[in-house]
């Protein structure tokens, strides 16, 4: 009856048995590897330059947040929260990215699309973009804006950008004709063919183009805060490690990784679920 | 023929046959229009940067460029940096299959093991190659070895990643048919899970290389290897705004290139031949 109940209770919030079990299992390798480094400071077999202690690593985010005066500060990106500001500062311009890029992106590829003729003449240009986007922009961004947020930003956005254009432009394209004449017939207007007919047809590859620009903006972020940004977990992993300071650059590592996995299971995989649920396309033959 | 899939344009047309197919499918499939786009976004080039202020620092016109070209190649520099680099992404990228794909098969067999081993492949993944690239730094110092590695890190993880997942997502039907009719281990990962597993193998690859052609060239930028990456980084220190433009070309047709020629038939024709995904 207790156990019952209790289970019972686990299921309501989401964790049923067969979940726990995959949790656990997650987590011994990670366990394992924790161990290994730790067992590695105490038996000294790569010196602390190679691999920093792991309570150093810990600590280096309170030597970084050293003088942080409270929430507040931390919300403003005070100098003195020197951790929380370049993550919050990272994590900024995605979001700046991301809102301004997939919308442009979704807009212009369906406007591009609907032609047929001119999505045909887009889509080598947009093969083109793809392929040079990113980091190889970096130089030139330097020499546009300068060091700093404006170049960043800039990476992230051409990457996003053009992946969600390029995405959307082919699902748009790929929706059969005969879907956009049946509405036609049946006296639909310009506006329930992209509304009907465009836009659901192509969301599955625009979902995929969105998870795809998040990857590739994420990382060319990265290395762009690294080459040419002053602010954000890029820089700070740089800046840190011409100081030789490890700890801090493993943490800044870790924190690259730890961001990226809760940002796929909380808004990448739900969206990718929920479309193939709605939609019910999961993939389609290029 | 170009017409079969047009019957509107063919009736147009009158008699079946064509005197010009490949001029009529690039009238048809865009290619005018292409070549609008493309006149059109040099005109704009060549105008903005007869307009602007300094175009040798800012915005070089497409002339400029070429004749950078001319020179890199007439001093052999263009083709020794370009090989560099795909040298480099043939290394890290050919180690990271070599490893990412026994690797990922192995660890998909046993359910058990994979549900252990699933979370710490995806947490490896999302760590992003090029973040690693300042400790390898302190380890082996700006050298051949660092990049390598780094390229080496950044596609080993999303193709031991996928081939993990596509060797899950064969139904277990298979493996027990096999198994009644009395076929081995080995016989089993040949037949069923290897075969089963090529189309994730397919976009595994695909996405790990794409990842590792951009580590590349920041691997390049930051590591200070003689390379594209490398050539429009230092080009842009010393204002040479003509000479990164000319590499960022380069490095967008190499992949192309790559992409188009190598990458994208496997994953097609593995999807094709092997797919399971229209179960």
């Amino acid at each position: 009856m207790n156990a019952a109940a209790s289970a019972l209770a686990l299921e309501r919030v989401g964790l049923d048995r067969r979940r726990l079990r995959r949790i656990g299992l997650g987590a011994i390798p990670f366990f394992l590897l924790l161990s290994l480094w730790q067992l590695n400071t105490y038996m000294g077999w790569l010196k602390p330059i190679y691999i920093p202690p792991l309570g150093s690593v810990v600590s280096a985010i309170f030597t970084l947040q050293e003088g942080c005066p409270g929430l507040w500060a931390v919300l403003t990106m005070n100098e003195s929260c020197l951790f929380t500001s370049h993550v919050l500062s990272s994590m900024g311009r995605v979001g700046l990215g991301l809102a301004v890029g997939v919308p442009l992106g979704i807009g212009l590829g369906l406007l591009a699309g609907m032609s047929r003729r001119l999505g045909n003449a887009m889509e080598p240009l947009g093969v083109f973009a793809n392929a040079i986007s990113g980091i190889a922009w970096v130089p030139l961004a330097i020499v546009w804006f300068g060091v700093g947020w404006m170049t960043t930003l800039f990476i992230l956005l051409n990457t996003v950008f053009w992946l969600v254009f390029f995405n959307t432009l082919l699902g748009v394209r790929g929706v059969p004709r005969t879907f956009e004449n049946s509405v036609l017939t049946l006296g639909g207007g310009r506006r329930h063919v992209i509304f009907q007919v465009y836009l659901p047809g192509a969301l599955p590859s625009i979902v995929t183009g969105v998870r795809m620009s998040m990857g590739f903006g994420w990382r060319a972020l990265i290395a762009a805060e690294m080459i040419g940004g002053n602010k954000g977990l890029g820089f700070m992993i740089f800046v840190s490690a011409g100081e030789y300071k490890v700890e801090e650059v493993f943490l800044g590592v870790l924190f690259i990784g730890i961001i990226w996995m809760i940002t796929d299971r909380t808004i990448l995989v739900p969206l990718e679920k929920w479309t193939i649920e709605r939609w019910g396309l999961v993939w389609r033959p290029s | 023929m170009a017409t079969a899939s047009a019957p509107a344009a063919s009736s147009r047309q009158g008699p079946r046959t064509l005197r010009f197919p490949r001029l009529h499918r690039f009238l048809h499939k865009g290619g005018l229009e292409l070549a609008c786009v493309l006149l059109g976004g040099l005109a704009l080039w060549a105008l903005v940067s007869h307009v602007i202020p300094r175009p040798d620092r800012y915005l070089p016109s497409p002339g400029t460029v070429v004749y950078s070209s001319f020179d890199m190649l007439w001093k052999g520099l263009l083709p020794e940096f370009i090989w560099n680099t795909i040298w480099r992404l043939l290394i890290g990228s050919g180690l990271g299959i070599l490893v990412g794909i026994p690797f990922g098969i192995l660890l998909g067999l046993n359910r058990m093991v994979s549900d252990m081993f699933y979370p710490i492949l995806n947490f490896f993944q999302s760590i992003a190659g090029i973040a690693l690239l300042p400790v390898v730094m302190i380890w082996w110092g700006s050298s051949e070895q660092t990049v390598i590695f780094v390229i080496l890190y950044t596609c080993l993880f999303p193709i031991a990643f996928n081939v993990l997942v596509g060797v899950r997502s064969i139904p277990r039907i298979y493996v027990n048919a096999l198994r009644t009719l009395g076929a081995s281990r080995l016989r089993i990962v040949r037949d069923v899970i290897l075969p089963g597993a090529l189309p994730s193998i397919a976009t595994g690859l695909r996405l790990g290389i794409g990842f590792a052609w951009r580590a590349v060239i920041a691997g390049e930028m930051l590591a200070g290897q003689q390379g594209l990456g490398w050539m429009i980084f230092t080009a842009q220190q010393v204002d040479l705004t003509a000479q990164v433009i000319l590499g960022m070309a380069m490095i967008g047709l190499l992949w192309i290139v790559l992409d188009r020629y190598l990458l994208r038939p496997l994953e097609v024709d593995t999807i094709q031949r092997w797919g399971l995904v229209q179960r």
